[in-house]
């Protein structure tokens, strides 16, 4: 019997160790915990290390930018001043990792979350946050099922796919038609994923709603891809005058590659929709002249405004980086908190969540007005905005009120 | 197994002990270590527990994997596929026809069985061994990867919600977040696949399966049927890996392709059995133990670095190159297991 | 649990490696050329194209997909050709192949970015690989050898976080290029492909004879045959096993060095990069037998084929999935690989 409990022991023992030194520097306050400091803790969740951690790094940096000007001006007056604290966790792009972060982060006493990029990690984070009571302010992720559960503590800042769909097939035709040169076709090139799927959908209703014709719709796997030529020459054949990209980073540079090697005779322009690559201030430099007349409807930071400007400049001085818009949306999403904050009057998080509920946010991403979420949980004023890549920089054009300079199109002189 | 009977220890003094002894032994270690972690969950906080529950998905996993690679000599790189076969089974029944996970888990049972039996049968058909065979496996994990991403009957790559409940509920496996049931679930699952491993290496059929291991000629030639039992085996350890799937989705409440068929997840059933010990009972909860917890461990530590470190502090990626060295270390280290390595001492005693 | 000595056995054995003296090795070389396999594929290859063009109508989509097939597939055997040298002579499934390439691609990034033509980044990269990879295998995985399968892979997988992160924390997530001055698009029939592409084609068809001539015609190259074909023996007869693990070893993360180089100005330059290529270089590996590059080539050139026109029997299905079929296929038909019997 001794080797018996020498081999329980052998085994408790790690387990109860593992657990010491995972607790560690969380076992001071459980649960509701966030008057007990001389802080107010906000949780940011984000992919830092992993495929996408340039874009979780973005982000948590904007977040932490957000803190830091909120505390700067006084932190929040309805509570005495009292300071943000962020507290930064690395989802490592990972569900199971961002679901045990945001438990760790909940009992750490955070009144909300904001997060998570990905959409499987925010999936799970969003009933992390349901069943925890405490609200989750999604500042990046697309997928339109993440709202559809009827939760009643997730809410999200940046467009939906099928709003991006939508707008974008509206941009383009009014774009076309102010141009005198309404379009015809657009052959359709997207990532095969719910996020591509849906953009598709939402943008081929809306194209033949005013009368251009979709087709065709070609998908790839944007996880694989490593080549579009034969992708593009379908589109050269199929003689389309627009084609409309929909997908992420790396596949846009291989689309935009593809279709300086093709060169489609008949076609104006390229015209992403929610693109990765062609509104980010990289894909001119990467891609070259490849790049440039590329549109992109998305949701996007507005550089016209003065404050996005004054953030830009800061976030270039601090970490020697061009700002992207998921750190603004992060910004924001911080923003949104903690204006509850200061409108609840407390820091329980299910009262914050009544106050982002019903909260009115200025916001430093081009919409149609303040961050105001509707019934869902949807950001009612989320919208795009047109951009172009003109003379190598990613410039905004569409609508006027936006605008940085007017859109070409045709983009491409026929060739 | 054959522990000592070189140096005449005190215990075996009342003679050569029957050949079933070692394996009681096992028995009673499982009820005492399961005894001895039902107050666990009731003395960690919340985030903690949520990772203990992580590492008994993990054991459970691994625990199946050891049966047909360990046992069976099989080195399999796709139990991915019975994972995400468990967890779809149970999150399409339950998504589409409001049936209880507990049935989904059966059903996923059922099926991650006999789809191994299928590959297996292939697999063994056309003779393919070792790197072959394991790649071989891979590729079945990936094709159902990439259909699940692609068709419509499971939802594509958005993959399934668990609709969320107003009440707790043992039939519906669905408690408040930081409810202690979740953890007592998990370790009743695993205890249960623990006997079961137990069970299978001391009958007929584990016996066979682990002469067919070691020279399958011979095997063949004394009359074991090695086809069927190999098959045997492999249908066993996909149902036992397939219920880790269908506790995943009830826990995380999410699934989707990369999650259910990745191969990230083949790696996880994988890690905890080489760490703790490939073909020991013992090794997959072990392993998983030691390997479950060390990414929040190595991220927790380089999160509030010691004075010493501070210059690392807020370093993303670091976390991760930590877990990778400690990784090679172990396996460099242990080769046969940290228990594989402990029992190997106390043999030789 | 299969030793990996017969696992050797199985899938590398090549006629009459056993004897040492390369003099006596070289005329059973040329008669090996199997002439019908390679009609058979040339065959397959044929009807699969002709399917191609039934299923979508327009003889431009076929001749493009075509030439992007052949010619990414010149990129896979390009990645695929360390792996199947360490593969076939270690018996190592080594996960860390697409991390030394995404290492390759920084180092090149680097270079370029101090002005350096981007080819000529080959004369830094392949040799600053070659080392690395003399260090982790006398290092690491030294340590390992004639273990079990999967010990062997958790190393390398240790082996491969620990770059790519290491690449993250120096570098940032933030993806690079490296442009090649005077790319531009060159028609092939009615098909066009980039400048770069056609180089790393034309790279890998010379790296592929490069290995062939070393395996076939020096002493080294003998001695790595024997190692693969049967390392006890190999070891009786007076070769130093270590010292050839490790060279073979070197000689494959070079190869990933000069893959790196290659490929830098095609693809977008981040530290998960190399991994994307991983399960397709495995598949290349047995498809074109462990250990033979030049099946590497074949097997690349077959799977380039395979996405490509996968991609128009199956639209909206990932082409990934008819490369798995093709694979499984021949697993289970072949699964010495195509060209099994020739090393």
């Amino acid at each position: 019997m001794r080797k018996t409990w020498t081999l329980s022991l052998a085994l408790t023992l790690p387990l109860a160790l593992a657990a010491c030194g995972g607790s560690g520097p969380a076992g001071t306050t459980n649960g509701g915990g966030a008057q007990s400091g001389g802080t107010i803790k906000i949780g940011s969740l984000h992919p830092l290390s992993g495929a996408a951690a340039a874009d979780g790094q973005q982000m948590d940096n904007g977040a932490k930018l957000a803190v830091e000007a909120i505390n700067n001006a006084g932190g929040i007056k309805s509570q005495g001043g009292k300071k943000l604290e962020l507290v930064s966790a690395d989802t490592q792009g990972k569900p199971e990792v961002g679901q045990s972060e945001a438990q760790r982060l909940i009992q750490d006493g955070v009144v909300g979350l904001v997060g998570t990029y990905q959409s499987a990690v925010t999936a799970n984070v969003s009933t992390v946050a349901e069943r925890n009571k405490v609200p989750l302010v999604i500042d990046v992720s697309s997928a339109d099922s993440i709202l559809s559960q009827g939760y009643k503590y997730t809410f999200r800042v940046q467009p939906s796919s099928t709003v991006l769909g939508t707008a974008g097939a509206q941009f383009l035709d009014q774009v076309a038609k102010a141009a005198n040169q309404p379009v015809k076709t657009v052959a359709v090139l997207h990532e095969q994923g719910p996020f591509g799927s849906a953009v598709r959908d939402a943008f081929k209703a809306e194209a033949e709603k005013a009368g251009i014709k979709v087709g065709p719709a070609i998908a790839y796997d944007a996880a694989n891809v490593s080549d579009l030529t034969t992708q593009v020459t379908q589109v050269k054949a199929s003689g389309a005058d627009v084609l409309m990209v929909s997908g992420y980073y790396r596949d846009g540079v291989l689309a935009a590659k593809a279709v300086a090697t093709v060169k489609p005779p008949a076609l104006k322009a390229v015209y992403g929709v929610a693109n990765g690559a062609f509104d980010l201030p990289q894909f001119p430099k990467e891609a070259g002249a490849a790049a440039e007349g590329f549109f992109d409807a998305n949701y996007h930071a507005d550089m016209t405004n003065a404050d996005t400007q004054a953030l830009a400049k800061l976030y270039q001085e601090r970490y020697n980086d061009q700002i992207r818009t998921g750190a603004v949306l992060a910004h924001d999403s911080v923003k949104v908190i903690a204006d509850a904050l200061e409108r609840a009057g407390s820091a329980e998080p299910a009262k914050v969540r009544d106050a982002i509920a019903s909260g009115s946010v200025p916001t430093l991403i081009a919409g149609n007005g303040p961050i105001k979420f509707g019934p869902t949980g949807e950001n009612e004023n989320a919208t795009p905005i047109l951009m172009q890549v003109q003379g190598g920089v990613v410039k905004q054009v569409f609508p006027a009120d936006k605008a940085e300079e007017k859109p070409l199109y045709p983009a491409f002189k026929s060739q | 197994m054959t522990t000592t009977t070189d140096t005449p220890a005190p215990e075996t003094a009342a003679g050569r002990p029957l050949p079933r002894l070692p394996w009681n032994k096992h028995l009673v270690a499982i009820a005492v270590l399961a005894v001895l972690l039902v107050p666990l969950p009731l003395i960690l906080p919340s985030a903690q527990a949520s990772v203990a529950v992580r590492v008994l998905i993990f054991a459970l996993m691994s625990i199946g994997w050891n049966m047909m690679s360990g046992f069976g000599g099989m080195f399999s790189f796709g139990h991915a596929a019975y994972f995400g076969i468990g967890a779809y089974t149970s999150a399409w029944l339950l998504v589409e026809h409001r049936a209880s996970p507990w049935i989904g888990m059966l059903a996923g049972m059922v099926m991650a069985a006999a789809f191994a039996a299928l590959i297996g049968f292939l697999a063994l058909r056309y003779k393919l061994r070792g790197a072959y065979f394991a790649l071989a496996t891979f590729a079945f994990a990936e094709m159902l990867r990439l259909w699940a991403t692609n068709s419509d009957f499971v939802n594509r790559a958005v993959g399934y919600h668990v609709p969320l409940r107003p009440d707790s509920s043992w039939w519906w496996i669905q408690f408040e977040p930081a409810s202690p049931n979740y953890f007592w679930i998990a370790l009743g699952l695993t205890v249960a696949a623990l006997v079961i491993s137990v069970q299978f290496v001391r009958s007929r059929a584990g016996q066979f399966t682990k002469a067919a291991r070691d020279d399958e000629d011979a095997a063949a030639a004394v009359g074991i049927p090695v086809m069927r039992y190999k098959l045997l085996t492999m249908a066993l350890s996909a149902a036992i890996t397939s219920v880790a799937g269908a506790f995943y989705v009830q826990y995380f409440l999410f699934i989707d392709p990369d999650l259910a068929f990745g191969s990230s997840v083949s790696i996880q059933a994988i890690l905890p059995a080489v760490i703790g010990g490939v073909a020991t009972i013992w090794g997959p909860v072990i392993g998983a133990v030691v390997m479950g917890p060390l990414n929040d461990v190595t991220a927790t530590v380089l999160r509030n670095p010691p004075p010493a470190l501070e210059f690392l502090q807020g370093r993303s990626g670091l976390d991760v190159i930590v877990y990778g060295t400690l990784l090679i270390i172990i396996v460099l280290l242990l080769p046969k297991g940290i228990y594989g390595t402990i029992r190997q001492r106390w043999s030789r005693r | 649990m299969t030793t990996p000595a017969d696992q050797g056995h199985a899938a590398a054995g090549s006629g009459g490696v056993a004897t040492l003296d390369p003099d006596e090795v070289r005329p059973t070389r040329g008669r090996t050329v199997p002439w019908l396999r390679i009609a058979v594929i040339a065959a397959l290859v044929v009807l699969a194209v002709v399917l191609a063009y039934v299923r979508s109508g327009s003889g431009v989509v076929v001749v493009q997909a075509m030439a992007t097939g052949v010619l990414i597939g010149g990129v896979y055997g390009l990645i695929a050709m360390g792996l199947t040298l360490i593969f076939g002579v270690l018996d190592i499934v080594n996960f860390a192949h697409g991390s030394f390439l995404a290492l390759a691609l920084f180092l090149t990034f680097g270079l370029t970015q101090a002005g350096l033509h981007p080819y000529l980044a080959l004369a830094v990269s392949v040799p600053a690989m070659f080392v690395l990879g003399l260090l982790v295998q006398r290092g690491i995985l030294a340590g390992a050898m004639g273990k079990p399968l999967e010990n062997q892979l958790l190393i390398t997988l240790g082996i491969s976080l620990i770059i790519e992160n290491a690449l993250l924390l120096f570098f940032g997530g933030n993806p690079r290029s490296v442009a090649l001055p005077g790319d531009r698009g060159v028609p092939i029939f009615e098909a066009v492909a980039n400048l770069s592409r056609i180089l790393a084609f034309v790279g890998a068809l010379i790296l592929a004879g490069l290995l062939y001539l070393l395996l076939q015609r020096t002493r080294l190259g003998t001695a790595i045959r024997a190692v693969a074909a049967n390392d006890t023996g190999a070891q009786l007869v007076g070769i130093d096993t270590r010292v050839i693990y490790a060279v073979t070893f070197a000689l494959g993360t070079a190869c990933a060095g000069a893959a790196g180089t290659l490929v830098a100005p095609l693809v977008t330059i981040e530290p998960t990069t190399g991994s994307l290529f991983n399960i397709v270089a495995f598949v290349v590996v047995v498809l074109g037998g462990m250990g033979n590059v030049v099946g590497a080539l074949v097997g690349g050139l077959v799977i380039g084929l395979a996405e490509q026109l996968g991609g128009i029997y199956l639209p909206g299905q990932s082409p990934l999935l008819s490369v798995f079929i093709v694979f499984v296929l021949v697993l289970f038909l072949r699964p010495q690989g195509l060209f099994g019997r020739s090393a």
